[in-house]
């Protein structure tokens, strides 16, 4: 009795910050690791954009020089930024796919059970996305930097493209997140993938809106990936700036602000339906 | 008893058996098609998307010397029917390896038909698929502007085109899902044949193309469909751009390859027993 | 040479490393029907693939209905029906629409399809189902389907793969009542099963199965004769067992028990009970239930096998395929 009794209060006295930073790295590392250990699914988020930017740049050389071009050095170098974002972009809606499906094998469940802080449960897992998203933008950057996609920001510029990328895979980890909280089905999460693909395709990921027609170019203003991909765009070729910086790092932010909280949200809505 | 089975049963009839035996697996195929329209409408909805897309996105392409129209649709169109083609291809392969996992094919395996009318009546429930896909991918590419140079047989080369590839996806999809008889299958046999697919003239001439790409897609045969499939849309002030000496290549490797293909499925079934 | 339906010589079958089948003999005569009996995993499936021509042989060969499995597998294709594990239908098709497929897969004549068809359904009352889609069908109804489709070229030997898995007892009657039927009027029957209860109804003769051996075979009463003694059955407080043992052991061969349970082969017949309990309760054992049991194919299985089939956890769920081919490693991949 006694040890049950001490035992529980450790915890009740555990349910102070730091404990929930303890859970929260507990659950970090868990996702992590389930994330490396399944290359089957990491794998493809930075092969194929990596052999679509050496496609683009073999394909679409020669568009460089064309009148709403900005000047780069070659079509690498301004697909770098779409690269990116397309790779984090895949890579944080297997995060999300991992979390719906601890909700539906009953892992979830087992944690709600336990007396982990309910926020931990959600930063613990998009902690591994976030991590993933860093080393997919390091990825990037230093695969395709020998072939001329050139960082004019230099090293400083570089690794505020690595914190934009972690931004990133936040941002879009805690929408995708909310659909998996919000369904429970990885089915739903892996569903919303087409629709990622098809922003991605309306957005300057792969052509500045400066050469785009018409409708095309409204669309790929409105849309929420075009600023993603501009900001990390700046910092490969305007060079180190703090607005290059700002604009490649306040963007995603505010994004992943709004997703964190449209998440917990979801997350508040499932417990209460439990 | 065993002589009525007999008295069925002639060898006579074997030919005329492999017939009916491969026009009941077309109404099963087209049957299937209108029961589960979820499996057919994203055939359905990606070469569209993709052609709207690419052909927005891109549509500077038009702008360089060069190029071989200024309408990026009539470009583009012929690449989306080309992966609606190719969807629907590898798609019989998916829907085999449903039947494989749920033994409903080792009803089929054991009965005494053909074991070519198991490949022939599915696959030409593709070509009706595809058929139809291709009629819709016309009405919207017609809808987002584009215009035939070539009158009727500028649809007609790109059914053609649309027709072969899925044959080749077909054959491919069907051999390896014989193979590996689970969605491993499935995997290899999408990303296969849509990296062959875009290594060739799929986004861009190969007068625009710069370095390795171009001497793939030079000797890639897909290329040859790719210029089969747009010789009615593409330069449109030379009125003798359709002809024969642009589009035998494309025949050429549409034959071949369905060959090679379809020998492959045909073996891989024979050594399914193994 | 024999001409006997089915017979089997020394039929091996292995996936990698895998045993699935080592080497069986058999020899179904014409009009029988034999029961092939066996836990999971036994390897009766493959047997039964392989004398399908589903699945080829690794060694050993194999006539059915008087053709080779490999070389003139289409021949044999031609004069069997084949009732599968799990009733594989395509659940998009109706009844009617699959029983056209098949026909014309068999090549039964246009003009006649229709009403063979209609016979057949009419036979495993579906009539009223037929336009239904097979989704709808409930287990019973899905595998009268399935032997409907298995009939339709009027095959002279039919194999049934554990044909009343997870179906309820009524559904399980009519099934027999149809085996029944197509036995008496000449069709010689393979079933497959590892319900005791469906060899003792259905079979004239049956093999035992295990670990990919023939370890019994012959008329299911002469093998229970030859069990002989009765199973005294006890059971008693774990703590306990191994005293129970030693005295049990006294009046003849320890048999394997359902869970928990010690068996006893009688030497002396049903009479010696009273003196078992006797000298249990002198040995200090308190016995918690006490049950005599006449040999019954169980006893057979477990005599030849060393375990139980029934009371083992064999019933399987209803997704449950193929028995014993070892299933590939599913990846989930993206697309």
């Amino acid at each position: 009795m006694t040890s049950t009794a001490t035992l529980v209060n450790d915890v009740s006295a555990q349910r102070s910050s730091s404990a929930a930073i303890r859970q929260t790295l507990a659950l970090a590392k868990r996702s992590t690791l389930e994330l490396f250990r399944q290359p089957a699914l990491v794998v493809p988020s930075i092969v194929f954009p990596l052999f679509f930017s050496f496609l683009g740049n073999s394909s679409f050389g020669k568009t460089t020089s064309l009148p709403g071009f900005p000047k780069v050095n070659s079509y690498l170098q301004f697909q770098l930024a779409g690269t990116i974002t397309q790779g984090v972009l895949f890579g944080s809606v297997t995060g999300a796919a991992a979390l719906a499906t601890d909700i539906e094998n009953g892992f979830f469940d087992r944690l709600l059970a336990s007396p982990t802080s309910r926020l931990s449960i959600l930063f613990g897992r998009l902690a591994g996305s976030v991590l993933f998203g860093a080393l997919e933008t390091a990825v990037f950057v230093l695969v395709l930097l020998p072939f001329g996609a050139d960082v004019s920001a230099g090293v400083p510029g570089i690794i505020a493209m690595i914190i934009s990328g972690a931004l990133i895979a936040l941002a879009v980890g805690a929408l995708m997140s909310s659909v998996a909280l919000k369904t429970g089905s990885s089915e739903a999460v892996q569903g919303t993938f087409p629709l990622l693909f098809i922003l991605l395709f309306f957005s300057s990921a792969f052509f500045p809106r400066e050469t785009m027609s018409g409708v095309y170019k409204t669309v790929a203003g409105l849309n929420p990936i075009s600023h993603l991909v501009e900001g990390l765009r700046a910092l490969s070729l305007e060079g180190f700036s703090v607005s290059a910086t700002a604009r490649a790092i306040l963007v995603p932010m505010a994004i992943a602000i709004v997703a964190l909280y449209i998440a917990s949200r979801q997350l508040h809505a499932r417990l209460r339906a439990n | 008893m065993s002589t009525s089975a007999k008295t069925i049963l002639s060898t006579r009839d074997v030919h005329s058996t492999t017939m009916r035996s491969s026009w009941q697996l077309v109404k099963r195929g087209l049957i299937n098609t209108r029961r589960l329209p979820s499996a057919f409408i994203p055939t359905l909805a990606m070469p569209i998307f993709n052609m709207l897309s690419f052909s927005g996105t891109f549509f500077a392409l038009t702008k360089l010397p060069g190029f071989p129209t200024d309408r990026s649709v009539n470009w583009f169109m012929p690449l989306g029917l080309a992966m609606g083609a190719a969807f629907s291809g590898v798609g019989l392969g998916f829907s085999l390896i449903r039947d494989l996992e749920n033994g409903f094919y080792d009803r089929l395996r054991m009965s005494p038909t053909s074991r070519a009318s198991l490949i022939i009546g599915p696959i030409l429930a593709t070509w009706i698929r595809v058929t139809l896909v291709t009629l819709v991918v016309f009405g919207a590419g017609t809808l987002l502007g584009a215009r035939p140079t070539a009158g009727v047989m500028s649809y007609v080369c790109s059914w053609i085109a649309a027709i072969g590839i899925s044959t080749i996806g077909a054959g491919w999809g069907l051999g390896l899902a014989y193979r590996f008889k689970d969605m491993r299958g499935a995997a290899i046999m999408q990303m296969s044949i849509f990296l062959t697919m875009f290594l060739s003239t799929a986004q861009v001439p190969l007068n625009v193309m710069t370095g390795w790409l171009h001497t793939v897609a030079r000797i890639n045969p897909i290329t040859n469909i790719f210029r089969l499939s747009r010789s009615g849309w593409v330069n449109a002030s030379d009125p003798g751009y359709m002809s024969w000496s642009n589009s035998f290549g494309g025949l050429i490797a549409i034959v071949a390859l369905s060959i090679l293909t379809l020998i492959f499925a045909l073996r891989s079934l024979q050594k399914i027993d193994k | 040479m024999s001409n006997s339906p089915i017979i089997a010589e020394n039929l091996v079958r292995h996936f990698g490393d895998v045993h699935a089948v080592k080497g069986i003999n058999l020899d179904i005569k014409a009009g029988e029907v034999f029961g092939f009996l066996g836990p999971n995993g036994a390897g009766k499936s493959t047997a039964v693939r392989m004398l399908t021509t589903l699945l080829r042989p690794t060694s050993g060969t194999a006539r059915v209905a008087g053709y080779d499995v490999v070389a003139q597998a289409d021949q044999v294709r031609r004069n069997i029906g084949v009732a599968l594990q799990d009733a594989a239908i395509d659940p998009l098709m109706t009844g009617a629409e699959l029983l056209a497929l098949q026909a014309v897969l068999y090549g039964i004549p246009a003009a006649a399809v229709k009403k063979r068809s209609g016979e057949l359904l009419e036979r495993v009352g579906l009539t009223a189902a037929a336009s239904r889609r097979v989704s709808t069908y409930s287990g019973g109804m899905r595998r009268r389907l399935d032997l409907a489709l298995s009939l339709i070229h009027q095959p002279t030997v039919l194999f049934l793969d554990e044909p009343t898995t997870g179906l309820d007892p009524m559904s399980r009657l009519t099934l027999w009542e149809e085996v029944r039927r197509l036995n008496h009027e000449g069709t010689t029957v393979m079933l497959t099963t590892q319900y005791l209860e469906e060899v003792d109804q259905l079979a004239d003769r049956i093999a035992i199965i295990d670990h990919g051996k023939i370890v019994r075979e012959g008329k299911p009463a002469e093998l229970k004769a030859s069990v002989g003694a009765p199973t005294l059955i006890i059971n008693t407080h774990i703590d306990q067992a191994e005293k129970a043992k030693a005295v049990l052991s006294t009046f003849g061969d320890l048999r394997p028990g359902a869970e928990g349970a010690l068996g006893v082969g009688l030497r002396g017949g049903a009479s010696q009970v009273t003196e078992v309990v006797r000298k249990l309760d002198e040995a200090g054992v308190h016995v918690q239930h006490l049950e005599i049991n006449e040999p019954s194919l169980d006893d057979v299985f477990a005599e030849a096998t060393g375990h139980r089939l029934e009371g083992a956890d064999n019933a399987p769920s209803a997704g449950d395929n193929g028995d014993d081919e070892p299933k590939k490693k599913k990846r989930r991949g993206r697309k």
